[in-house]
């Protein structure tokens, strides 16, 4: 009895204090999203220890930060969450000097997003949102979002089941900003989704992209990394940029205002945009580094899809969701009108 | 002729049987299948492969979190069942007007929503150790924060609900004259209650650990808030790795998980029967 008591005293003892030995880096990031062989080079390159902590959303991420569940040294939320954590001072102001390879981060990418100076983020992947459909079950295929309109493939398209994603798919093929905040034209883009609903079989995420994988839905809205990796499963799957544009989201490297391993999180980011290991983490993650000379190393068979390498008219055509703060409502309350039904 | 119509064997009992069994076990049995699937999507078949299972045991990451999970799971289970079986005899034996509240207090965390109590756990311990590491600072030079131990609080404080109401039930049927005979037999309260109450309630304190054991094997949302940083569990791996992750690696996981269940309820069933 006494030995067990002893026993789960020093067991006590040692959940408590951290382990001593090599410096650690704490991460916060989603799960598997970056090369587990990167992570093991930045280890030894470095001496330390990296330890990856997962996040499902941004919101939750966010909701436990705030609470002060924190202590990261490196987090790798979304641009709009970036933003939105900056100006609650929850980021620290990057030095440009301690992070030499971002001369390496593509300008056309800077150009589209708040924070164009890289003062408190750093880049790390993109994807795009696009139209992924299987080739050999949709004949004629248009690269354009009106396709949810087809009468041909009534029942096996779907649509995914984000209001931002999806009303801004709808206020792109109308014209409109998919940022906006005029209530007529977020109104006109709910009808329009709308008139798309009694196409689609339904607003989901995870599960369509199985289906497609497996033949039963033909034509989805979806994010361009997992069609890269849809790819491997089925060979006629393609993904294609809509002709009106589409959004792209963006993660971020940033480094909170609490963090305890500063060196460490510098050294990380800037040894992440080291061309050649963000060509290799990109053959891992299958998403679109912003690093121009990293691209540029990338094998043929990867270079050459566009959701890797988009055009320029594609690239133009994409546009970040910003955070709208209270008007996000406008979109919820579209949501709601649209997911109730009112739909003849 | 009664006894013939009470054996008589009728189609729908029968019905509802297997239907539940294959609601309940098809989707295991799917995620089984997909875990030899060489497609990573688990759409079609692709053919027969141990990969995952060899990505999976490769991945020192998972492994650092199923210890962890299992740890958390046990040491919370120990806690609860000691705390709830005592709380729940506290509850039947004892009448004062605190122990309506006693109850409520007890009960609420049942239907108080796991968010809720989540939050406010990790707002509770953030407060908490801003109180307390400035002293310990200053008299041992250690500072504490949230990690495993925090786990392990928050959730001692949902199973203990939970093993209390199961224990409260078996009390409720347990004759407390045998207890007052065994004092009045010469045994005192400590000997009465260790050598005959324990006993006759054991299935339900028995029923009462493996529901804490499993619910805080499984449990997200309150952990995902009161973990600190590096302190990851499997539910959070696998929440976590729902974006990017590879779902059939997660398959080979969960495959392995579901048979370390089995043979932790054949066990205690195993157990269960000796008691009678």
């Amino acid at each position: 009895m006494k030995q067990l008591s002893l026993s789960l005293l020093v067991f006590l003892a040692l959940l408590f204090s951290g382990c001593g030995g090599r410096p650690a880096l704490y991460i916060y990031n989603w799960g598997d999203y970056v090369s587990p062989e990167v992570i093991r080079k930045f280890e030894k390159e470095y001496n330390c220890r990296v330890v990856l902590d997962f996040f499902d959303s941004n919101e939750s991420m966010y909701a436990k930060l705030k609470a002060g569940g924190g202590g990261y040294d490196l987090i790798v939320p979304s641009t709009y969450m970036t933003d939105m954590m900056y100006d609650q001072k929850m980021l620290r102001e990057l030095d440009r000097s301690r992070l030499p390879n971002l001369k390496y981060i593509d300008p056309d990418y800077l150009k589209k997003v708040r924070d164009s100076e890289m003062k408190y983020s750093v880049p790390y992947l993109v994807s795009f949102t696009g139209i992924g459909y299987n080739k050999n079950k949709v004949r004629n295929f248009e690269p354009s979002w009106r396709m949810f309109e087809r009468e041909d493939i009534r029942g096996r398209c779907v649509l995914l089941n984000d209001p931002r994603q999806v009303i801004g798919a709808a206020l792109i093929t109308l014209g409109y900003d998919p940022n906006t905040r005029n209530e007529e034209e977020i109104g006109k883009a709910a009808d329009l989704v709308i008139q798309w609903r009694r196409n689609i079989a339904k607003f989901d995420v995870d599960e369509a992209k199985r289906s497609l994988i497996s033949g039963e839905f033909w034509l989805i809205q979806t994010y361009s990394g997992d069609m890269l990796q849809a790819l491997d499963e089925n060979e006629n799957i393609e993904f294609a940029f809509p002709k009106e544009g589409c959004i792209f989201t963006a993660d971020t490297f940033v480094i909170p205002a609490d963090a305890v391993n500063v060196d460490l999180a510098y050294d990380f980011i800037n040894f992440m945009h080291r061309p050649e290991i963000a060509a290799e983490n990109m053959q891992f993650v299958k998403f679109r580094c912003p690093n121009t000379e990293a691209l540029k190393m990338l094998p043929e068979k990867l270079k050459n899809k566009p959701s890797i390498n988009p055009t320029k008219a594609q690239w133009d055509a994409a546009m970040p969701t910003l955070d709208l703060g209270a008007d996000t409502r406008l979109y919820n309350a579209a949501w709601d009108r649209i997911k109730s039904g009112s739909a003849d | 002729m009664k006894e013939h119509y009470l054996t008589k064997r009728s189609f729908f009992p029968k019905f509802v049987t297997w239907t539940t069994i294959v609601f309940f076990y098809i989707p295991l049995l799917v995620v089984a299948v997909n875990s030899f699937n060489r497609s990573k999507g688990g759409g079609v078949w692709k053919g027969f492969t141990f990969q995952w299972y060899a990505q999976l045991f490769s991945d020192t990451r998972i492994w650092e979190a199923l210890r962890n999970t299992l740890v958390i799971a046990s040491f919370a289970t120990v806690i609860a069942t000691v705390l709830g079986t005592l709380c729940a005899f506290a509850l039947h034996r004892y009448r004062s007007r605190l122990q309506k509240t006693h109850y409520m207090l007890v009960y609420l965390p049942l239907i108080v929503p796991d968010i809720l109590r989540g939050i406010s756990m990790l707002l509770l311990f953030v407060l908490l150790f801003a109180w307390i590491n400035p002293i310990l600072r200053r008299t041992v030079g250690i500072r504490i924060n949230l990690g495993i131990t925090t786990i392990i609080i928050a959730h001692i404080t949902f199973c203990l609900s939970y093993v209390a109401m199961v224990v409260l039930g078996r009390l409720q049927d347990f004759d407390f004259s045998l207890y007052e005979a065994a004092l009045d037999l010469g045994a005192n309260k400590f000997q009465a209650f260790s050598k005959v109450v324990i006993p006759a309630i054991m299935p339900g304190i028995l029923a009462g650990a493996l529901l804490s054991f499993t619910l805080s094997l499984d449990d997200y949302v309150i952990t995902f808030f009161v973990a600190g940083k590096g302190s990851l569990t499997l539910p959070i791996y696998i929440y976590g790795s729902m974006k990017h992750g590879n779902p059939a690696v997660i398959n080979a996981l969960s495959v392995i998980l579901l048979i370390v269940t089995f043979i932790t309820v054949y066990i205690a069933q195993k157990l269960l029967e000796d008691k009678k």
